[in-house]
């Protein structure tokens, strides 16, 4: 199988680090953006298997980049997994709504479930 | 991020709560009512001659007006209350979100510690590493117990539709529970029909539930007792039990078992850590995840409890 190219979008630097050790231990070329304005143009920049996205950011936040990758030919059929600790009902239709393919609650797996649950949704 | 609703969305929850005095007819019943009364009795008063109709005029008027603004100040009342309560939620809301971040760092650091960089550790060593691990493990429970909390009381709690393996969250939960079972001296059982189907519900939310049961079973267990978790197919429902041989539920608490922030008698006054909020969470999740909760319970034999989830 063909190595899979991902971006994960975490402002929390120790968070993104982990996950990106534990995405690279599983064979994943993992490339990362602190923010949702950088998420933008490296995401029109690269050819991506997928999307880590958290919500809370700093210059654009999660929703903001869903609504502006979704309405863009370059980029609308990039598959966005939603990774974030707002865990509330609105949070979740909302970000659905606006064409996240899923959402996982960040607190509720351990790293490797994620790296497995992400592997799911890209096969 | 969460938003502090504004004056206009409590006036309309004040409203659902049926506190919609001046837009309802129900408003100009009572504006109705009130005349009515005031013109049958001033005619009656009046009739008699004891005091004069203009005295009346004046009195009744006050009286309405006094009714008037009581209702307007209980309305009042209501609606600071509802704000109040409505802070407070959002309030726990934040903070637990704000920790929920570096809890989340902790915990994958330990796991990232556990699977990469763990050879060559002594057995003191490691040892304090399981010790961070279970603190975490229960601060983070503690945190999301009262992040659901909030989010049950704001109507915004979600639970998921997954397919279940029931055999796979009961496996997972006796192994969660192991060192509290050693510890208490309490053998936890499991017993699942052959070929049981998967369920219908929220996977992580489901353990959960099973959790919150199992710990209870096992912490008020008697010393040597025992837990017996079955799961069974029954129509188009899988029924799940945990049954212990614990010092069970007096019959006053029984009623009240399932409300937030309770502990019964017999729970906190041995000495038992718990915040009282595990049972009603978890008849939210089952509730909402479209299955019933319920107990047995006899004083001195143990509890049962008992719930269901639909079928795939």
């Amino acid at each position: 199988m063909d190595r899979k190219k991902i971006l994960i979008v975490e402002d929390d630097s120790r968070l993104r680090d982990i996950l990106k050790e534990f995405f690279q231990a599983d064979e994943f070329d993992v490339l990362t953006a602190s923010n949702g304005e950088d998420c933008i143009e490296i995401m029109q920049a690269e050819k991506l298997d997928g999307v880590l996205l958290d919500i809370i950011l700093p210059k654009k936040d999660g929703y903001a980049v869903l609504k502006e990758v979704k309405a863009d030919d370059r980029t609308k059929n990039v598959p966005i997994i939603l990774l974030t600790n707002l865990g509330g009902l609105n949070d979740i239709e909302k970000a659905l709504e606006l064409g996240a393919t899923t959402y996982l609650v960040k607190g509720d797996y351990q790293a490797q479930e994620i790296v497995r649950k992400v592997k799911e949704v890209l096969r | 991020m969460i938003q502090i609703q504004n004056d206009l969305d409590i006036k309309k929850q004040a409203r659902s709560l049926g506190v919609s005095f001046w837009q309802a007819p129900s408003f100009l019943f009572i504006v109705l009512g009130l005349l009515i009364i005031f013109v049958m009795t001033a005619v009656f008063l009046a009739s008699r001659e004891s005091i004069s109709l203009q005295q009346l005029v004046v009195a009744e008027f006050f009286v309405v007006v006094v009714i008037l603004s009581i209702g307007n100040l209980l309305i009042e009342m209501l609606e600071k209350m509802i704000a109040a309560n409505k802070s407070k939620s959002e309030f726990i809301s934040i903070i637990s979100h704000q920790l929920k971040t570096p809890l989340t760092g902790i915990s994958w650091d330990v796991e990232l510690f556990n699977s990469k960089y763990k050879e060559g550790l002594t057995k003191k060593q490691l040892e304090i590493l399981d010790n961070i691990e279970s603190s975490n493990i229960a601060i983070s429970k503690m945190v999301n117990d009262l992040l659901d909390v909030a989010r049950i009381d704001q109507n915004n709690f979600f639970t998921q539709k997954d397919e279940i393996d029931i055999t796979e969250v009961i496996q997972k939960v006796v192994d969660k529970n192991a060192i509290l079972s050693k510890n208490n001296r309490v053998k936890i059982n499991f017993l699942v029909d052959d070929n049981m189907p998967k369920i219908i519900g929220d996977k992580k939310k489901t353990e959960v539930v099973l959790d919150n049961i199992v710990s209870n079973a096992v912490k008020y267990n008697r010393d040597g007792g025992e837990v017996l978790i079955r799961a069974r197919k029954n129509g188009q429902e899988a029924v799940i039990t945990v049954k212990d041989t614990g010092m069970g539920i007096n019959e006053i608490d029984q009623d009240m078992i399932f409300n937030k922030f309770f502990r019964s008698e017999n729970a906190s006054s041995q000495d038992v850590s718990g915040t009282g909020l595990g049972l009603y969470i978890a008849k939210n999740i089952i509730e909402k995840s479209g299955g019933k909760i319920w107990f047995h319970s006899e004083e001195g034999k143990g509890t049962k409890f008992y719930f269901t989830l639909p079928l795939a």
